[in-house]
């Protein structure tokens, strides 16, 4: 996978780039959660 | 250096006083002891998100393990995954949302006084701060020591004159503005960081002829792998070093685990989530914090390897041979030998900027733990903001004389000895803390002992890159090891975060069997349950 052959490299590769997808997606998801509002308690 | 060093003081000039304006807003919004150690609780997300990642990476994360992935390859991209995964995703959700509440509800101000009050245990909260206290100036004297070595090389002034000017600059809007200067010139010095980094990634694969060229050449280049590295594991810089052998034992528990895992209980880091007023503030940091992190440990392990193409086409060299055998010289070598002038400026600010930011957050935890924590005057309660300016001026002047004591090789070292003992003495206790209805002050107490006592004994006997520095294994038993290899190089936090994670399960087990036979809750027990169910 672009030029790398070893799926132990790529993999790490292709995991950092869905992790970092997850934080987007996790915040976009959030955007208006959580405000000091409507939180719960403990 | 290649640019001219007069271009770099002024830009360097004009950097200084957008911190120190930077600094001066954050001094001007302190008006209590709140806003010095908690930012005032209404810090904007992305500001907590840079803050957290500037302070998180160090000089020492770019330029030394960027060295280190150029000599061992791109298997330290794991490190990227778990400082992704774990030091964003799960410190910030599963860790920091929870951080924020409790720090909320108890009043909480500072790392140990979270934990204090979590359990409504003051010896929680005093052992806490002397961990912190102990292990903090070692790391802090590091980051001091390669932020004067860079200015040094870089301005061309003598190091002692670097070393003072550094730790004087940050003091003056550490001490004046709190956290809030603190965090506001780590949201500066973090947009410097990812500018460099970004620029850098996209100018090396250029230079190297496009993403599969680059990675194709650098994956051709194992046939290369000397000999020394080739008997230890090494396969290629392209690709995994072979399953449990020396390399890659070192690089998964030292650098990947080590690291990856240590983020979770560094105090500098847990406290910024206090700095926020609601959850929403948290998931919003979230969505930034991933970006950034990827940008700068994904690029630091990704140019790293490259430059063995770079300095093999264009010298002949594998890149720590051309860097003179010093890991650590590779990623400046590299910048200053490849990139054009302009860029070299802008990396250099980068670097820069990546010192101070953790120079600033290790100064500002210190001087709160002496001068809020320690301090005889507080008890947890609210104090006036002096003793605690006092404190960290007094702690930035012992780090100053640290940095004057320790040997230049103890950088990298010293950054694995404080993540390891943070990891080891506080994730459990830490975890437990946040998640339980009834935290057990038992529980926690033998969780931190056996945590940081299996850290000391693993280090100072087994892990031979420390034993051998310290050398009270070969004082009393005559060999840098007691266990024989493959132990020597697995790193500490292996050992001692299970072992104290097993501690304070063992000890919670032990308390559930004597609540069953009926014995009742300690006075220590009750006050956790109070603050923590806030009434």
């Amino acid at each position: 996978m672009f030029g790398i052959t070893d799926p132990g490299i790529w993999a790490g590769y292709l995991l950092s780039f869905i992790l970092t997808a997850a934080c987007i997606a996790y915040g976009i998801i959030n955007w208006k959660n959580g405000s000091e509002e409507v939180e719960d308690g403990r | 250096m290649a640019v001219d060093t007069l271009t770099f003081a002024v830009i360097t000039l004009v950097y200084l006083i957008a911190v120190i304006t930077l600094g001066y807003i954050g001094y001007r919004q302190t008006k209590g002891s709140d806003d010095f150690l908690v930012a005032g609780r209404r810090i904007n997300p992305v500001v907590l998100a840079l803050s957290y990642g500037a302070t998180f990476i160090s000089t020492s994360a770019i330029v030394g393990f960027g060295g280190i992935s150029a000599q061992l390859g791109m298997g330290l991209v794991w490190l990227t995954v778990l400082c992704i995964g774990v030091g964003v995703l799960i410190a910030f959700v599963v860790f920091g949302k929870k951080t924020r509440s409790l720090g909320q509800k108890t009043g909480a101000v500072t790392y140990p006084d979270l934990l204090g009050k979590c359990y409504g245990s003051p010896f929680i909260r005093k052992i806490s701060a002397l961990i912190i206290i102990v292990s903090m100036p070692i790391y802090t004297a590091a980051i001091l020591i390669g932020g004067a070595r860079f200015i040094e090389t870089t301005l061309s002034i003598p190091y002692d004159t670097a070393l003072l000017a550094f730790a004087a600059v940050v003091a003056i809007y550490v001490v004046a503005g709190g956290l809030i200067a603190v965090m506001y010139t780590d949201a500066l010095q973090g947009a410097i960081m990812f500018i460099g980094m970004t620029i850098l990634l996209i100018l090396t694969y250029v230079y190297l002829g496009g993403v599969m060229e680059a990675n194709s050449a650098l994956d051709a280049m194992a046939p290369m792998v000397p000999d020394t590295l080739a008997a230890i594991g090494m396969t290629g810089w392209a690709s995994m070093p072979e399953f449990l052998s020396p390399i890659w034992l070192t690089m998964i528990t030292t650098m990947v685990l080590g690291v990856g895992i240590g983020v979770l209980a560094q105090p500098q880091l847990a406290v910024r989530f206090m700095t926020v007023k609601d959850n929403r503030s948290i998931h919003r940091a979230v969505m930034v914090g991933g970006p950034f992190v990827l940008m700068m440990t994904g690029v630091a392990f990704t140019v790293g390897p490259l430059t063995n193409v770079w300095f093999m086409r264009n010298g002949g060299q594998l890149a720590v041979d051309a860097a003179g055998g010093n890991v650590d010289s590779i990623i400046p070598l590299f910048i200053n030998s490849a990139m054009p002038d302009m860029f070299i400026v802008i990396f250099m600010l980068a670097l820069l900027a990546a010192a101070m930011s953790t120079l600033s957050s290790l100064f500002h935890t210190m001087g709160t733990t002496i001068g809020y924590d320690l301090n005889p005057l507080s008890n947890g309660e609210k104090i006036s903001m002096r003793p605690i300016q006092i404190g960290t001026l007094v702690m930035i002047v012992v780090s100053t004389i640290v940095a004057y004591a320790l040997p230049a090789n103890i950088i990298a070292r010293a950054t694995v000895i404080f993540m390891g003992l943070c990891a080891a003495a506080f994730i459990p206790a830490f975890a437990h803390a946040l998640y339980s209805e009834k935290p057990s002050v038992f529980a926690a107490k033998l969780s931190i002992v056996a945590g940081a006592g299996s850290w000391f004994l693993w280090t100072a006997f087994v892990h031979v890159k420390e034993s051998s520095v310290l050398g009270l294994s070969n004082a009393l038993f005559g060999v840098q090891s007691v266990l024989p290899m493959p132990w020597g190089v697995v790193n500490p936090i292996v050992i001692a975060l299970p072992v104290s994670a097993a501690a304070l399960l063992a000890a919670l087990f032990i308390e559930k069997n004597k609540t069953n036979k009926g014995s009742l809750n300690s006075p220590e027990k009750t006050a956790a349950e109070i603050n923590k169910n806030g009434s």
